[in-house]
């Protein structure tokens, strides 16, 4: 199992070029204010263009290393920098023809080449960051510590090209591990396989095809008796937006004011996408679906969806959370809250799940569409418990116009230009709401907010 | 209603004494029997039964977990994930309430989950009303659940806890309903023996209910995968395993009967496990009953056989499975027969009850004149003298004069 | 013995087809042999040795540990001296015969020795090997003049090293201008000057016509009849590629191995890559350019040829790049002048304050560009020029800034 490393991402969009990173690099590579010190370069914008950025990659295949006639560039196994050693560099500069991007470059000032080592895994450029276009990505740690554990769902299922939930149950049931239950509902995780046919079983762990109505409840029963006995186990449930939502809200509601000991996962796909793409009550208003279909007198749905992960803050249960496929970091953190809380309490965690075959997208653009829903704030990813509130985990305070994620989906394709402006004024007012309710969460709690 | 004790509980392995309504009956045998869980939800006229239970666990008496949940869609659910897990349950419902708990109602025995579950009959909405009748439990007899009608009070103590034996008998592996009436058997106040608790945990022995499927990490497994359709291996699949069910069910005929001997012996109250014969070897026409009205036909029939009449009384105890062989010795040895419902067959113009043994006497390979009585809907009272009635019409019924109507026993009450 | 994977050299070339052979492959066999008696070790670093810079035993690109670790067989000492391709065998100078399914020669090039007389009879020097170096540094240690012929980058390297231990050097070149494979005239009288100004004689446009032992070093007569002596001399006049084991082997040879853009020669199952081989120019012909990008860039391509990658990307062709300090100055070119019409040509800089830039542009694309102590990113003009990036739209930026430019242009194709 080869291993994976953290590593800077720069967003372009986010840059206005103030520098800062450099002075920080400098201080911290230099002790200077002077950028020239610097082994991040941030190229200013020209008429037009936007800020573009020369940093060493840390390449997994490094031709700068190739190149070094002397061993003094290596990659490091541990840390995933390409480590310079000074007492072995000769100066000959071969490795600067080997990078295409300007990441070992001969810095003049310093007399020979210089370039990022990541600061020990703390970069001091990310910290001075104003407008986070530097990000240290850290999702390796989620690779490093999981690729290796077992994959609990057999190979093969049957899911459709570009549908994230098999990515998502997959990673989830690694991390959650084998002393668990997994309880699944009728919808598109059953019907790819999970739960088996036949006599046959699609999962490694004990997994139940339970009913649409009762997922919850009957998890809490299966939680309530290994407690009882005194055995871990998790309880786990992995549903659609109906089972959650709809016929299933009663079980979910009750379990979750009784703060039953299980992990409930809504996969939402807005929607029944299994039995034929019809609407449920979380699909988005103006949604085409075969229950709520496009023609003389109707143009997709007519109300709104309801706000389920925000009703599940209401019943005071012990975790919420939402997330998304297109921020794994930020999802396996929940998932990891949520496992440690299903030992006592509920943890409700409500995962947006795009459909590339009941929304009509292609199939490649699914991470895409997901990202989409994030940045324009049609999905806010923001977690609660009753003692610290709701806080946004990915604040986006700059969101790009709702109009170009809903371009993105066949669903949506019939929208009229009023259509698509009720839908921006409805993600505007939701987040407005989630804001006031982080404010509040903030008012209640000064002291726990680190 | 708080039980009345009797002030000479005796000592280990004798029983104590007690007079306690119906309901309470039942939550005592639900205790003796130990349960891991029970969940509970409040529906007339089964609630005092729930709240036995709850303050039983609140007093520390049952060492039990108390699922409190929203409905009893919830309370079936729950239980069978606690089954599955390897615990074993309670619950107990009745009319409206098993109509909404209908849905994870019928997987139950699909599942094979041993689970005992209380009915407390009543009758089904509409007209609403919330008095007793056995229309819901009726409605649910092709369920899959095994259903056995108390008479007493003692009975229902009894058979509650004969239940969890005959469930989890590793040749049946069915859910089973003790059904008693709702108002007659549930508020029905009697004194009534408790066994020694030790004794009963002799006679049940450990909870035995997911042997055969499991949410068990240690025995990791798909619990009821799909079955795919026609073409493929399914169809063979769901017919072998319906066979098995319906094998199961003819099984609990032999240990329905085996286990009340059991009782007996270790007890001394014999139940008529399937079907009870009252005064039936010398008679010539006889009543067939379920449930409570059984003990007002007794008494009619003492009352007719006092005037020299040669009648007596079948009593259904076990109505599914259904038992055909009992029934088919007890109907030939009489030439006419009358049977009283508490409930209808609304396709057959009579009583369920009725219908099942019109089935029956066809096995005696002997036609006999039979008529339907239908009474004691929405909690009326089914009196001796609505019984002497029956007895009355049994004893003329003849060939080419039986309406083709039931008779409708509490029509002009 | 047998080996499935059969490596001839120890060096750049050799190095990357192991790697990349084993990033496909974890358990064919796979054998290195070398003539060389160290552990592999890059000729470039030599003149580093030479100068001290570098110990010899801090020079390993490849230490024991990592051939176990990668279960590569790593036999040093082996020069191999014929190859048989009817049967998969070669043979070794100690007459162990090793048998192959897949052979890559990676022999490199050694000195070329020019015609000078009396060149047998007096002693000389050569840099190619850790050995040549380390005699090199010893000779030094007790020389107070020498002669360095070929003002190449070897010659100019060394020539510079020994100036730096006080020893009075003349630089002879045939060329009218050092490093004349790189450098415009311009630019290599600014390389000339800072080497002039350090006390070494540099005699461009001249070329020894004989030599003759005097005492411990030798006498020199140049083309023009002037004599200079020496306690050193050193041979820098070019080099040529180690084949000659491969006669009656039927693999095909020009100057060195005639290979296709996979490394393969005409012959299958032999591959050969590096200073040996003979490959594609980037704007045409079969060239050889002897420089470690090259070598690294031929060895990892043959190498996942030879362990069936089907993912191989064909060899773009040798674009000619350079990186060279003097003197604690850089000089970097990449690419190559104008050949004729249709070029564009952008000189800037100032001889005397030591900078300058050359930038030749042909149908809006980057042909080559030279700057002496103006750094820019070799890599990204090196890739500039292997995509054929259009610059027309940034031209103007282009030429004023060419580092910036071209970061700017990379980063774009990165996102
Ligand atoms: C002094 C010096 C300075 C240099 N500086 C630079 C520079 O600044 N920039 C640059 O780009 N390039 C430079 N080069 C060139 C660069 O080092 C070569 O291009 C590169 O080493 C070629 O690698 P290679 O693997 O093809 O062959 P080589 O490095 O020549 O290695 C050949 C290998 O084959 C082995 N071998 C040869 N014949 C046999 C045989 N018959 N049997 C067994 N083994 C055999 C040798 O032992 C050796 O291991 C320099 C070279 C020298 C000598």
């Amino acid at each position: 199992m080869g291993k994976c490393f953290s590593t800077l991402q720069f967003h372009t969009s986010r840059c206005d070029g103030c520098g800062d990173c450099m002075t920080a690099c400098a201080q911290a590579k230099a002790n200077t204010d002077d950028q020239a010190y610097s082994r991040i370069h941030i190229l200013p914008k020209t008429a037009g263009e936007v800020v573009e950025l020369a940093l060493c990659r840390q390449c997994a295949d490094p031709i700068c290393v190739m190149n070094c006639p002397s061993g003094a560039l290596s990659k490091n196994g541990d840390t995933g920098v390409i480590d310079w050693a000074e007492s072995k560099c000769v100066n000959c500069l071969l490795c600067t023809a080997g990078c295409a991007y300007a990441g070992i470059v001969y810095e003049a000032k310093v007399g020979h080449v210089a370039k990022c080592d990541l600061c020990d895994g703390d970069p001091a450029c990310v910290k001075v960051c104003p407008s986070e276009a530097i990000e240290y990505r850290t999702a390796a740690r989620i690779f490093n510590a999981y690729a290796g554990k077992e994959d609990m769902f057999c190979r093969g299922l049957s899911a459709c090209h570009g549908c994230n939930s098999e990515l998502l149950i997959r990673h989830t049931m690694r991390m959650v591990g084998p002393d668990s239950v997994v309880a699944a509902p009728p919808g598109c995780i059953p019907g790819m396989g999970t739960v088996g046919y036949n006599g046959q079983t699609g999962a490694k762990v004990p997994i139940f095809h339970s009913l649409l109505t009762n997922t919850a409840t009957m998890l809490a029963g299966v939680k309530m008796q290994y407690n009882r006995v005194g055995r871990d186990v998790t309880a786990i449930a992995l549903a659609g937006d109906g089972g959650t939502s709809d016929a299933g809200f009663q079980s979910v509601s009750g379990a979750a004011e009784r703060n039953d000991p299980i992990l409930f996962i809504c996969v939402d796909n807005e929607g029944y996408m299994n039995t034929g793409m019809q609407s449920s009550g979380v699909t988005p208003y103006g949604s085409w679906t075969s229950t709520t279909p496009v023609g003389g007198q109707m143009q997709g749905k007519r109300t709104e969806a309801k706000n389920l992960p925000i009703i599940m803050t209401m019943h005071n249960c012990s975790y919420v959370a939402t997330a998304s496929t297109a921020f794994l970091e930020d999802y396996y953190a929940k998932l990891e809250k949520a496992i440690k809380v299903a030992k006592t309490g509920m943890a409700y965690l409500h995962v947006h799940a795009p459909c590339p075959t009941g929304w009509r997208f292609p199939s490649g653009i699914t991470t895409e569409v997901c990202r989409m829903q994030v940045r324009t704030n049609f999905v806010a990813l923001w977690e609660y418990d009753p003692e610290n509130g709701l806080r946004f985990t990915h604040p986006v305070d700059r969101p790009e116009p709702v109009a170009d994620y809903l371009k993105m989906i066949g669903k949506y394709r019939h929208l009229s230009e009023e259509q698509i402006a009720h839908i921006q004024r409805t993600v505007d007012e939701k987040i407005t709401y989630l804001r006031q309710l982080t404010v509040m969460a903030a008012t209640r709690h000064p002291a726990s907010v680190h | 209603m708080t039980a009345v004790t009797d002030t000479s509980r005796s000592a280990s392995n004798k029983p104590s004494f007690v007079v306690c309504e119906g309901n309470e009956a039942a939550a005592i045998g639900v205790g003796l029997a130990r349960p891991d869980v029970v969940a509970v939800y409040p529906i007339t006229p089964q609630s005092s039964l729930v709240e036995h239970l709850s303050q039983m666990i609140a007093d520390g008496r049952l060492q039990a977990d108390l699922m409190n949940v929203e409905g009893e869609h919830a309370v079936m659910c729950g239980l069978q994930g606690v089954a599955l897990a390897g615990g074993r349950t309670f619950t107990a419902t009745c009319g409206p309430g098993l109509a909404f708990m209908f849905e994870p109602y019928v997987r139950t025995p699909g599942l094979r989950l041993p689970m005992v579950a209380s009915l407390v009959t009543r009758d089904l909405l509409t007209p609403q009303c919330v008095w007793g009748g056995q229309q819901d439990a009726m409605v649910v007899r092709e369920a899959g659940w095994i259903q056995m009608y108390c008479e007493t009070v003692q009975e229902i103590l009894d058979s509650t806890v004969m239940a969890y034996k005959i469930a989890e008998h590793r040749d049946v592996m069915l859910p089973i309903n003790v059904c008693h009436d709702g108002n007659y058997l549930s508020f029905g106040v009697t004194r009534v023996e408790v066994p020694d608790q030790q004794d009963v945990d002799e006679f049940l022995g450990p909870p035995n209910t997911n042997w055969h499927i499991a949410l068990d990490p240690l025995r990791p497994m798909g619990v009821d995968p799909l079955t795919g359709g026609a073409g493929g291996a399914g169809p063979r699949n769901f017919v072998r395993y319906r066979k098995g069910q319906v094998r199961g069910m003819q099984n609990a005929l032999r240990v329905i009967r085996e286990v009340h001997a059991a009782w007996g012996e270790r007890f001394g109250r014999y139940h008529a496990p399937l079907v009870e014969e009252y005064r039936l070897d010398d008679a010539d026409y006889a009543l067939v009953t379920i449930g409570s009205m059984t003990g007002a036909a007794k008494d009619a029939i003492d009352i007719a056989r006092d005037k020299g009449e040669a009648v007596g009384l079948i009593k259904i105890k076990t109505f599914r499975p259904f038992p055909l062989e009992a029934m088919v010795a007890a109907l030939a040895k009489v030439k006419r027969i009358g049977v009283v419902d508490r409930s209808v067959s609304f396709g057959w113009n009579c009583g369920p009850l009725y219908q099942d043994t019109l089935g029956a006497i066809y096995h005696t390979g002997r036609a006999i004149p039979a008529i339907s009585f239908i009474g004691g809907l929405a909690g009326a009272d089914i009196t001796v003298e609505h019984f002497a009635r029956a007895i009355a019409l049994t004893r003329e019924a003849e060939w080419g004069r039986i309406s083709s109507e039931p008779v409708w026993l509490n029509e002009n009450d | 013995m047998r080996s499935k994977y059969m490596i001839v050299g120890s060096s750049h070339a050799a190095l990357e087809a192991a790697t990349a052979i084993r990033l496909i492959d974890a358990d064919g066999t796979l054998t290195l042999l070398t003539r060389d008696a160290h552990l592999p070790y890059s000729p470039t670093i030599l003149p580093y040795v030479v100068s001290g810079r570098s110990q010899p035993d801090n020079v390993v690109l490849r230490d024991q540990a990592y051939f176990n670790d990668n279960a590569i067989v790593f036999v040093p000492g082996a020069t191999v001296v014929s190859i048989d391709p009817a049967q998969s065998s070669l043979r070794l100078a100690s007459g162990d015969t090793w048998r192959y399914d897949r052979l890559l020669i990676a022999t490199g090039a050694a000195p070329m020795l020019p015609p000078v007389r009396g060149l047998t009879d007096v002693p000389f020097h050569v840099l190619r090997s850790l050995d040549d170096a380390i005699n090199l540094r010893q000779a030094m240690g007790q020389a107070r003049s020498a002669i360095v012929l070929g003002a190449g980058l070897i010659g100019m390297h060394t020539a510079e090293n020994m100036a730096k231990a006080d020893i009075a050097v003349t630089v002879v070149e045939l060329q009218s201008h050092a490093l004349a494979g790189y450098f415009e005239p311009r630019a290599s009288a600014i390389i000339e000057r800072t080497f002039a100004r350090n006390g070494i004689s540099m005699l461009m446009g001249q070329t020894l016509r004989s030599v003759e032992r005097k005492g411990d070093g030798c006498l020199a007569t140049l083309a023009d009849g002037q004599t200079i002596a020496a306690d050193l001399l050193l041979l820098c006049t070019g080099v040529k590629p180690n084949i000659g084991f491969l006669n009656g082997s039927g693999i095909e040879v020009d100057t060195g191995i005639l290979v296709d853009d996979l490394m393969r020669t005409n012959l299958p199952n032999i591959w050969a890559a590096g200073d040996v081989a003979q490959a594609r120019g980037f704007w045409g012909g079969k060239v050889i350019n002897g420089i470690l990008p090259n070598a690294v860039g031929q060895g990892r391509i043959a190498g996942l040829g030879m362990a069936d990658d089907a993912g191989v990307t064909p060899f773009a062709g040798v674009v000619p790049l350079n990186t060279y300090s003097f003197f604690g100055q850089q000089a970097i070119s990449v690419g190559r002048g104008s050949t004729g019409s249709g070029f564009e040509i952008e000189e800037c800089g100032n001889e005397a304050d030591g900078v300058y830039r050359h930038i030749v542009l042909k149908d809006g694309q980057l042909v080559g560009i030279a700057t002496i102590n103006d750094f820019i990113d070799a890599g990204i003009m090196w890739q500039l020029i292997l995509r054929g990036t259009d610059l027309s739209p940034v031209k103007a930026e282009f030429i004023a800034n060419p580092q910036l430019t071209g970061r700017r242009l990379m980063s774009q194709t990165w996102r």
